[in-house]
């Protein structure tokens, strides 16, 4: 009886409560669409660059038609001087330009290794990084031509020639995310944290709300209304966070099932292996969000904390930025956050492929942390009870007397 | 109450409250020491990679260490089957790995051009990126070196005949704008912006909220006025601008990194990004009423703005519905503005449109307005009838 009608307040609390029903459904549901959207086009491609021939011989011409043959570059303009071409790169028009010197040719024949001149604008590092590989891969081709017809000429067979021009070939393979598409890059981790974020403010709106409330009323204490003074804490935390448990669960089915599939993001775990990684996590991060529930004194401070962490916790958790080159007393705070280990360890587990048993730090780091905040909690929880409850006992033995 | 009233109790109220100094003062410094550690180093070096080599020769040999050479990378493990590197890979203890075939230097001598297999991380795509760009250019010059070599033999001794013919065409990449390829700097004069739109649209919901929280919150609202909440905010204001000042001192002045265009405009494009964050704190706050409620709102709009930003990823390969929603965000105009001032020194003409996109949001005080006012003259009557002073005051209600 004790815990079903525990379960059937916090249930109504929970689905009573407007701002946390917003953060909990509509937070997840519209994030899921929001977020991806600047990335849907997975790479940039066709950027505009200039081209300032000097040269206008036909292979001049030619290396000009391979660069705009390739897929990351279109060339919009043609000008005469680098300082044109960097007055366009200025106004925007352009990202960057290539340059084929004067006697380009002629250089050439003479053996004299003639130098292109590459340029892109650096101030924004994917669109430099684009407009690079695709002049570097062309000029790679053209150079390839160059030598095999120089091989041919000097008498040896076209056939040999065309797999000899190197003496030892490099085969880059790109591993997990063969496209290097950024869609594929960017959500699965960036999934985890909206479920850490949108359920840290979650428990800690409801939590926080809980006691404001009481603050402003002391003297209604003893009412069943008040179920979360009246039970012992340790009860409170688990119902709430089995509840909490079960919301998420769904919600994680959403992510890794549907928005998954739908964004075409390759995943490799299987469900049981997921429910063993995700519960410890969810756990964990409600347990925390109990905690900040408990420690600030109004509740929309919940939601900005949980706002200002989230870039931090982005770059922290080592996808975007390797965590050897991350200084130690940053990297160590962070590991105290769930969502650290739990990017890493869902990316190694749905995306690389890794082995369910290799994730035994992870997992073990998820328990620690969930059964340190747990009990940090339940104690936050207890204390906090106790100071509600002394006035009022206070104002009754007075009143009594 | 006038101007000066407003700040001098408003100064008073940061004062009293631990959070408000906590908002204002040392979260925003925390974040930027974050932010800026993270990034400390600029560009990412000695990524862990693992190489099999089947080989084991003096070219195999070569060719590893011209892979450890570069700075970018560490040749950290040797393994004997690509089963244990493609776990380690997996697992995420080294970022890629190389497969040298056995035979590679007999291979090379004879002519038949070997391939030597590289597998990169590309779930983590930077750093990816990172690494197959590094073993690229380590690859190249080493095979250039040998292939020099052998020309030598070739062409009797002509060094520059022997590289001409290993390398017929050389090119020269030049990065405009950020020359030292500098990581940190692209970053995190990216992301503190983003960060600081969060901090101050939420700061100001809750600062605008906070006389709700009396319990004469109703009373409040009907004699607030846009003038009067204005006037309360603008020592807010000020210290967000403060705050923005302070952020370019310290990057652009004390740590030197390289600044190009005119300080006033920039600074000025700062008091118009406070400006129009303000507009869209009190256009939240008055749209939901309810300081939880616009919380929520602002989490929606300013959480996922960094990506949007279009620094990470162009804008212009953004689809149409992401640069529109991208459009509606201050930051967007701003870090146009930025990173024109900063890398271009583009004259204020040129960068006219991300000012007059900045201003534009000042429009928001004149729609939080209309919002006030309607609220206002809804919830006028139920009030009356609480009071219930009907008749008296009601004939003064036109006034």
């Amino acid at each position: 009886m004790h815990w079903k009608k525990l379960f059937s307040c916090e249930l109504h609390s929970i689905f009573s409560n407007i701002p946390l029903l917003v953060t909990v459904f509509g937070g997840v549901f519209i994030y899921s669409f929001l977020y991806p959207l600047p990335y849907i086009n997975q790479t940039p491609t066709k950027q505009n660059i200039a081209m300032i021939n000097l040269d206008n011989s036909p292979i001049s011409r030619k290396i000009a038609r391979m660069v705009n043959a390739t897929p990351q570059i279109n060339i919009s303009e043609q000008q005469f001087t680098i300082e044109q071409a960097k007055a366009s790169v200025i106004k925007g028009d352009i990202s960057g330009f290539l340059l084929i010197p004067e006697n380009f040719y002629k250089d050439l024949l003479l053996a004299k290794s003639p130098h292109l001149v590459f340029a892109g604008n650096a101030a924004y590092f994917l669109v430099y990084g684009t407009i690079i590989e695709g002049l570097v891969r062309s000029a790679s081709t053209v150079v390839a031509e160059v030598k095999v017809s120089k091989m041919v000429m000097s008498g040896e067979n076209i056939a040999l020639a065309a797999s000899q021009y190197t003496p030892i070939g490099l085969n880059l393979k790109p591993t997990f995310n063969p496209s290097l598409g950024y869609i594929n890059y960017i959500v699965p981790a960036v999934f985890i944290l909206i479920l850490h974020q949108t359920l840290l403010i979650a428990a800690g709106l409801l939590t926080a709300g809980q006691f404001e409330q009481k603050i402003q009323q002391q003297r209604l204490i003893n009412r069943k209304k008040y179920y979360w003074l009246n039970f012992p804490a340790w009860q409170i935390i688990m119902v709430r966070s089995v509840i909490m448990l079960n919301i998420y669960l769904l919600l994680s089915c959403y992510y890794f099932g549907f928005s998954f599939d739908y964004y075409g993001i390759s995943t490799n775990a299987n469900l049981v292996e997921l429910l063993r990684l995700t519960i410890p996590f969810l756990l964990s991060v409600i347990f925390l969000g109990i905690i900040i529930g408990l420690l600030i004194p109004r509740k929309e401070l919940a939601t900005l904390i949980v706002l200002l962490t989230s870039l931090p916790l982005v770059f922290c958790a080592g996808f975007i930025w390797p965590t050897t080159n991350i200084p130690a007393a940053i990297n160590i705070v962070a590991q105290l956050f769930p969502s650290t280990p739990a990017i890493n360890g869902f990316l190694r587990l749905n995306q690389m492929g890794d082995n369910f048993d290799n994730l035994v730090n992870i997992r073990a780091h998820l328990w620690l942390l969930t059964g340190f905040y747990g009990l940090l909690a339940i104690s936050l929880l207890t204390i906090k009870q106790q100071n509600m409850l002394l006035p009022d006992t206070k104002s009754k033995h007075e009143s009594l007397s | 109450m006038t101007l000066h009233q407003h700040i001098k109790q408003e100064w008073r109220e940061i004062t009293q409250s631990q959070w408000l100094k906590a908002l204002l003062f040392w979260i925003p410094a925390l974040l930027v020491i974050i932010i800026w550690g993270v990034f400390s180093k600029g560009i990412a070096s000695n990524l862990a990679i693992g190489v099999i080599d089947h080989d084991n020769s003096v070219i195999s040999r070569g060719l590893v260490r011209a892979y450890d050479a570069t700075p970018s990378l560490e040749v950290a493990h040797h393994y004997h089957s690509i089963k244990t590197a493609s776990l380690a890979l997996k697992e995420g203890s080294i970022y890629g790995y190389v497969i040298i075939p056995e035979g590679l230097a007999r291979d090379t001598l004879l002519g038949k051009s070997p391939q030597v297999t590289a597998f990169y991380n590309s779930q983590f795509i930077l750093i990816g990126k990172l690494v197959s760009s590094a073993l690229l250019a380590a690859h190249n010059t080493y095979v250039a070196q040998l292939d020099t070599l052998k020309d030598l033999v070739d062409s009797h001794g002509q060094l520059s005949q022997a590289i001409a013919q290993a390398v017929p065409i050389s090119y020269q990449i030049n990065p405009l704008f950020n020359a030292n390829s500098h990581y940190g700097q692209f970053l995190v004069v990216a992301v503190i912006p983003a960060m600081w739109q969060i901090l101050i649209i939420a700061t100001l919901v809750i600062v605008t909220a906070a006389p709700m929280q009396n319990n004469q919150g109703n009373q409040w609202l009907i004699n607030l006025t846009m003038t009067n909440l204005v006037k309360r905010l603008s020592l807010y204001l000020l210290i967000f601008w403060l705050q923005g000042i302070t952020y370019l001192s310290v990057f652009y002045g004390a740590l030197h990194w390289p600044m190009h265009g005119s300080w006033l405009l920039l600074i000025l494009a700062q008091l118009l990004l406070v400006i129009a964050c303000a507009g869209v704190a009190t256009l939240l706050f008055f749209v939901t009423l309810d300081v939880t409620r616009a919380m929520s709102l602002v989490a929606g709009l300013t959480a996922p703005a960094f990506a949007f930003m279009g620094v990470t990823f162009p804008s212009t390969d953004m689809p149409v519905i992401a640069q529109w929603w991208r459009s509606l965000l201050p930051i967007s105009h701003y870090i146009t503005i930025q990173v024109q001032q900063v890398n271009y020194a583009t004259p204020l003409t040129d960068s006219i449109s991300a000012f007059i996109a900045l201003s534009a949001f000042i429009s928001c005080f004149y729609l939080s307005k209309v919002i006030l006012h309607r609220r206002q003259t809804r919830s006028k009557p139920p009030t009356f009838n609480l009071s219930q002073t009907s008749v008296a005051q009601d004939t003064k209600r036109p006034e």
